[in-house]
């Protein structure tokens, strides 16, 4: 993970359709459902997705460039459990994305947001400035309106199994590329750095 | 004001026995359990998910540039199931909408840019603005015109609804009209 | 449905004097007057839920404040709320010893919580326990000032009542002065509270006793102190409500998160409306919630003839442009239309006033009763005055009568006329020129007014023939705006 490289890597049990775009070098973790039209562009570093994520129709996830070049390059580590529903993006660059958050239909977070676990970023909501949502931030409304939520938003389990068996039935899906030992190690890495 | 005619490419377009009209740049997932009920116009970059459950339109339904048709799922006690989406005739969507609704009725305007949130029921006869944002669960009644993130009933329809949906979408699916790639 | 998504390029002038789009105005088939929603009758119909489409009796209604009994609104952001059901382990308490609740615990148990999906609220968040059933069963929280509003209310109704009976006092006293009639009450020698008695009013002495047992609130000059916390204190102001939060439970007003209880969903109205000069409805609903048929249904755009703008060219002043309009018959019968200029509608008698101010107008709809010849003072000549005018040419146009199968052969046919432009069942589109006046100034919105003289079949009186009259509409186009 110390070098910049052109690769995709797609752990077993992930499903990643075909359709998609994949820039850069992506990690895609274990029982993650990748659904078609969706774009992931990693120019400015790698981009790490962990296990149990569900990307829909025409998400857009980029790590941008950084005017100041890093070496290595800091990766993009998108925790567990996110939700990124229809024609959501994220430009983030602050390295980190917490577990079990939700990001509603175009929803767009900007590069400058750290965003903790269990958030929810309201549908049509957008994070532009520099800022910081503490754990289970709920935003919604056109007026940005914020308040915190009592528990962690529900995992999605239920709907990964679903998807898993029904996708590969339609679609078709990039095969994973990385073995079973190879994976535990990159999920430890990032998570250490 | 008339409408003006659209132009489209022919050789981007299927156009079926029943008269929908079909852009070839569309993601049709699960076509066998996706149902168009005839003269139904399908635009570019259009999703239709029919592999998540059945997705049912009537007759003279216009879904336009880049918007998402999405059956909603729901949890259950014992695992999760995709609800089918079901659409009236005379429906209206907006460029790059997502509908995650249950029902949609008849004579329905989704305008563009709006995000219909999971199980959603839109009675027949309502109208949702543009860039409005519904949230899910949300129950729209009949000759309601709802506008906002989150939406909000802003005024009432005039009771000639239906019939100026009908002329709107039939008027539309005429002005749609087809030119050669030479032409 | 152009007119949904576009602003109103052609509006019609309504009785009242109130310029409207097509798709907001009624027509009296018994006055055969244009009527818009400013100058007719609004009942209520029906009360029902728009969440659960339940139909509420008006008592009910009224005895329920006008809200629905299973829907609730988030008291954070004013969504509605959904019922979610979790699968409920209830736990073992120490104290629950017996074998029966035992048998019954070992069961997960469905219970229901209320959730709100656009902000996330649930009323876990306020400590409300989760309910065995689906609907209903949450707990009713009482206003604090409920005994003192009571008193209020049945102070005021005394006070009320006792002033009506003066009323009724005073004018048997004018009665009495007068010495023609002998009341019955006079007759039989029946006192005016057995009069009540029989009537089931409340006797005047229970209404006296409301009266004199009322204590009026005190103003206080001494304000309690805030407490030292108000000032020290750090303020979280995900803590605090919002204004419209506390708005939206006026009877609690609470500052605090915490203290935010569902508040149950308003009911919606079905609505019919009535034509104030005779009487009769122009719109009448089914009763069914979900259903969005009428039983009657006399709106404008189905009987008057319709006018679209298919394009104009630009206005410039003192010039002629060219103006393209599409005629539509709505109705079922062969209609013969003429051209005319506003001015040149023949002044039927009851169109002779003046327009009024807005507001004035407004006030005499407002205070209905009190006026007795209000259904005269709404009849008004719209203000039509324009900067450009349609050239009229002096001929009559025949509309076909609409015909539903007509739409699937679609050759338009053309008549080798210079004003019509092409025919199409119960379509004309006509071409017409529009003088701009010479003084106006560009860049000022180009308007120009046209009226419409129409054969109207009236088929309405069922025992007399279809009747014939000659109608007028007048219209205002929008035609962009004047260049320079």
């Amino acid at each position: 993970m110390t070098h910049y490289c052109y690769s995709i890597k797609i752990l077993p049990g992930a499903t990643v359709c075909e359709d998609c775009t994949l820039e850069g070098d992506i990690t895609i973790g274990g029982g993650t459902v990748i659904h078609p039209r969706v774009t992931i562009i990693a120019e400015g570093g790698p981009i790490i997705i962990a296990e149990y994520c569900i990307i829909e129709e025409y998400s857009t996830i980029i790590h941008k460039k950084n005017e100041q070049p890093e070496n290595p390059p800091k990766p993009l580590f998108i925790g567990a459990h996110n939700v990124f529903e229809v024609g959501c993006r994220l430009e983030s660059l602050c390295g980190h994305i917490g577990e079990s958050n939700v990001f509603e239909c175009k929803s767009f977070v900007g590069i400058d947001v750290k965003i903790g676990s269990g958030c929810v970023i309201g549908a049509a909501c957008s994070l532009n400035a520099p800022q910081t949502l503490p754990d289970n931030t709920v935003i919604w409304g056109s007026e940005h309106n914020n308040r915190e939520a009592l528990e962690k938003q529900p995992s999605q389990l239920l709907q990964l199994d679903f998807l898993g068996k029904v996708m590969p039935n339609y679609h078709r899906l990039r095969k994973s590329n990385v073995h079973k030992r190879q994976m535990s190690r990159q999920s430890q890495e990032p998570a250490k750095s | 004001m008339e409408l003006q005619d659209t132009y489209y490419n022919k050789s981007e377009y299927v156009e079926t026995a029943s008269g929908n009209k079909v852009s070839r740049q569309t993601v049709l997932c699960g076509s066998q359990n996706i149902v168009l009920h005839g003269k139904v116009i399908v635009q570019s970059d259009a999703i239709i998910r029919g592999d998540l459950a059945n997705v049912k339109t009537g007759r003279f339904c216009i879904i336009s540039k880049g918007s998402v048709i999405r059956p909603p799922f729901k949890k259950f006690s014992k695992g999760v199931a995709f609800f089918p989406l079901q659409m009236g005739d005379h429906v209206f969507v907006g460029e790059n909408t997502v509908v995650n609704a249950a029902v949609v009725g008849s004579y329905v305007y989704i305008g563009k840019n709006v995000v219909i949130g999971r199980r959603c029921v839109l009675k027949d006869c309502c109208m949702i603005e543009d860039n409005s944002v519904l949230p899910g669960e949300t129950v729209v009644p009949s000759f309601a015109r709802y506008s906002g993130s989150p939406a909000r009933h802003i005024t009432t329809l005039p009771e000639a609804m239906p019939d100026l949906m009908t002329e709107f979408t039939k008027s539309y699916y005429q002005h749609f009209v087809s030119i050669t790639a030479t032409g | 449905m152009a007119y949904l998504t576009q602003p109103d390029y052609v509006k019609y002038a309504c009785s009242c004097g109130q310029i409207k789009p097509i798709t907001s105005l009624y027509f009296c088939r018994h006055c055969l007057q244009i009527r818009c929603g400013f100058c007719i009758c609004h009942e209520v119909d029906s009360h029902y839920c728009a969440n659960c489409l339940e139909n509420m009796p008006s008592s009910e209604a009224r005895l329920k404040k006008n809200r629905c009994s299973s829907c609730f609104d988030c008291p954070s952001c004013f969504h509605t709320l959904s019922t979610r059901a979790t699968l409920a382990q209830p736990r073992q308490t120490p104290e629950q010893g017996s074998g029966d609740s035992k048998v019954e615990n070992k069961q997960a148990k469905k219970m229901y919580y209320l959730s709100c999906f656009n902000c996330r609220w649930t009323s876990r968040d306020v400590g409300i326990p989760d309910q065995p059933v689906a609907s209903g069963g949450w707990p009713e929280r009482v206003n604090p000032n409920a005994t003192r509003i009571n008193q209020l209310l049945d102070y005021y109704k005394a006070i009320a009542q006792q002033e009506k009976q003066e009323k009724l006092d005073r004018e048997r006293k004018k009665f009495a002065i007068r010495g023609k009639y002998i009341t019955l009450t006079d007759k039989t020698g029946l006192t005016g509270a057995m009069a009540r008695n029989i009537a089931g009013l409340p006797s005047s002495e229970s209404t006296m006793s409301a009266i004199a047992n009322f204590v009026p609130s005190e103003a206080s000059a001494d304000v309690e102190e805030l407490s030292e916390d108000f000032y020290t204190k750090e303020l979280n102001l995900n803590q605090i409500t919002s204004m419209p939060q506390r708005l939206a439970a006026p009877e609690w007003q609470p500052s605090s998160v915490s203290r935010l209880y569902p508040i149950a969903k308003l009911l919606s109205v079905k609505r019919s409306q009535r034509c104030r000069a005779c009487d009769h409805n122009l719109t009448k609903p089914e009763y069914n919630p979900g259903s969005i048929k009428f039983k009657i249904e006399l709106l404008a755009f189905y009987h008057v003839p319709e006018v679209k703008i298919i394009s104009y060219e630009p206005m410039k002043p003192g010039c002629t442009s060219a103006l393209l309009l599409k005629l539509t018959n709505p109705t079922g019968h062969e209609m013969q239309v003429r051209l005319l200029q506003p001015e040149e509608v023949p002044d039927t008698e009851d169109r002779l006033e003046e327009p009024k101010s807005l507001e004035k107008s407004l006030e005499k709809s407002l205070n209905l009763e009190k006026d007795n010849l209000w259904y005269e003072t709404v009849q008004r000549k719209a203000d039509v005055t324009a900067t450009c005018r349609v050239v009229t040419p002096d001929v009559t146009l025949t509309l076909a009568q609409r015909d539903d199968a007509a739409e699937y052969d679609d050759d338009a046919t053309h008549d080798a006329n210079d004003i019509i432009l092409w025919r199409k069942s119960n379509k004309l589109a006509l071409r017409l020129q529009v003088r701009c006046g010479e003084e106006v100034e560009a860049g000022s919105a180009a308007e120009a007014a046209l009226t419409l003289q129409y054969r109207y079949r009236n088929t309405v009186p069922a025992p007399h023939e279809p009747r014939d009259h000659t109608l007028h509409a007048t219209l205002m186009l929008q035609l962009g705006h004047v260049s320079g």
